[in-house]
């Protein structure tokens, strides 16, 4: 089954064409990841997937359900981690979970998840002193707390050190265990050919190339990810 | 009504949590009335400065650093809408301003003597009314001005010399004419009113419908000016 289809999707902001005829599907269970460079479009396309920006054309289903149109009903069961998104700088570790948790019909025991996530001795601690790599797995957390079918995570592991960075792909890697459906944002190569199944490599708005991070590097003849996307963009120029 | 009522209780301790609001809304007041030797007739006045202090003096940047910090952002990934969250904050400033309120009405009673409120129930729509009329204010600020420094300085800015020129911290018998004058076209003023009169046992409707109609006002203007992110 597919938990996610996207087709031909663009967005314009003034002449800048964010995404410029995105296509692509992740199926129930999978691991997807957009990976690309900064302003590659990545960022555009998972807000159309969560509802928080509607597409200028093109096709967007999650879990079957237009989510510019059902954004409330496709809250309730799709979690989300945004890049740079933040707490009030007050509040505790307990605290955000038990107020996320509220907000669903079907929560998970917000006990259990700071247990599970290892937040349990940072629960009396305030949101501003947390380290990022804490603070990273706390949103981790609250966008589990809703028990949702579909993960977003928008570039995750940005501004982590590289101990906190390990940290968070033993997470995502504990996640992908339970089932879910995770679509993985970054703009580290070695993350998404770590964690994903599937990824999809955008540049400029486009789909440069799709398949499993061993395929990708196979049809271009190269080691890794990164020098995938390298010689697919260097052929392009 | 769950998520609500875990959003106001969650923006009410954060509020209790900041020593600046702290102080500017429960202490601060105390301190003027201990310094006014207990004089009951300032009371009502102080009733209008906390929740100045409150609705627009803390709510602009409070409500500015969420939409900067992409709180507001984070909270419309999930089934509620962040609207809630504004009026969580709404309410928690009504419920802060009214507890810093009803420790200086007690300690002016018990520790000094001052008379009791005439009129409590009209005492308790004007105080209501003030309370939101201040904080309608607020949000137009964190609407108009984008950055968090900026909304926390301008509702500083428009704060402080309203409280001074409406009566609230000073009464507008000791203002030069000038000044008085001014004050007569402050929001803040119809709110010192209504308390006063309300204080004092009568009732005046006035004030209170002029208040009605500055929340209607702004809330308006702050819902069409209002972005998200």
């Amino acid at each position: 089954m597919e938990a996610i289809e996207v087709t031909d999707l663009r967005k314009t902001y003034g002449d800048t064409r964010a995404v410029d005829g995105v296509t692509f599907t992740v199926r129930a269970g999978e691991t997807f990841g957009i990976v690309g460079h900064n302003g590659a479009g990545k960022t555009t396309t998972v807000e159309c997937l969560i509802g928080l920006r509607r597409p200028d054309a093109g096709a967007v289903r999650v879990l079957g359900e237009d989510p510019a149109r059902r954004r409330r009903a496709l809250a309730q069961r799709i979690g989300a981690q945004l890049q740079e998104s933040s707490l009030p700088e007050r509040i505790k570790v307990a605290e955000a979970l038990r107020m996320f948790g509220s907000f669903y019909r079907d929560a998970a025991d917000w006990r259990q998840l700071m247990e599970r996530w290892g937040l349990q001795p940072l629960a009396r601690k305030a949101f501003g002193d947390l380290s990022g790599g804490q603070k990273q797995r706390l949103m981790l957390a609250l966008a589990l707390v809703g028990a949702p079918e579909v993960v977003v995570l928008d570039e995750l592991t940005t501004g982590l050190d590289p101990i906190a960075r390990r940290e968070t792909w033993r997470l995502v890697n504990d996640l992908k265990m339970t089932g879910t459906t995770v679509v993985l944002v970054s703009h580290y190569f070695d993350e998404t050919e770590a964690l994903c199944d599937r990824v999809a490599v955008l540049a400029r708005g486009r789909v440069r190339a799709m398949g499993t991070p061993g395929d990708i590097v196979a049809q271009t003849g190269t080691a890794s990810l990164e020098e995938a996307y390298f010689a697919l963009e260097g052929a392009d120029r | 009504m769950k998520a609500f009522t875990a959003l106001t209780a969650t923006e009410l301790r954060l509020l209790l949590r900041d020593p600046a609001s702290l102080f500017f809304m429960i202490a601060f007041p105390l301190m003027l009335l201990v310094l006014k030797r207990g004089d009951g007739d300032a009371v009502p006045g102080y009733l209008a400065m906390i929740v100045a202090i409150g609705g627009m003096g803390a709510l602009p940047g409070i409500v500015a650093s969420y939409r900067e910090r992409k709180v507001l952002k984070r909270l419309a990934t999930t089934p509620i809408s962040p609207v809630l969250l504004l009026g969580a904050q709404l309410v928690a400033q009504v419920a802060a301003g009214l507890a810093g309120s009803v420790l200086l009405v007690a300690t002016a009673i018990a520790a000094f003597g001052a008379q009791a409120p005439g009129n409590v129930p009209v005492l308790a729509a004007a105080f209501l009314l003030c309370s939101v009329m201040a904080c309608s204010l607020g949000f137009v600020i964190a609407a108009v001005v984008r950055n968090t420094r900026g909304a926390s300085l301008i509702g500083m800015l428009v704060m402080f010399p309203m409280i001074f020129l409406s009566g609230a911290a000073v009464p507008r018998k000791a203002l030069p004419d000038a000044l008085r004058r001014i004050g007569d076209f402050l929001p803040l003023t119809p709110g010192v009113d209504a308390l006063r009169v309300a204080w004092s046992g009568t009732a005046a409707v006035f004030p209170l419908l002029i208040l009605a109609g500055i929340i209607v006002v702004a809330t308006a203007v702050a819902a069409t000016l209002f972005r998200w992110e």
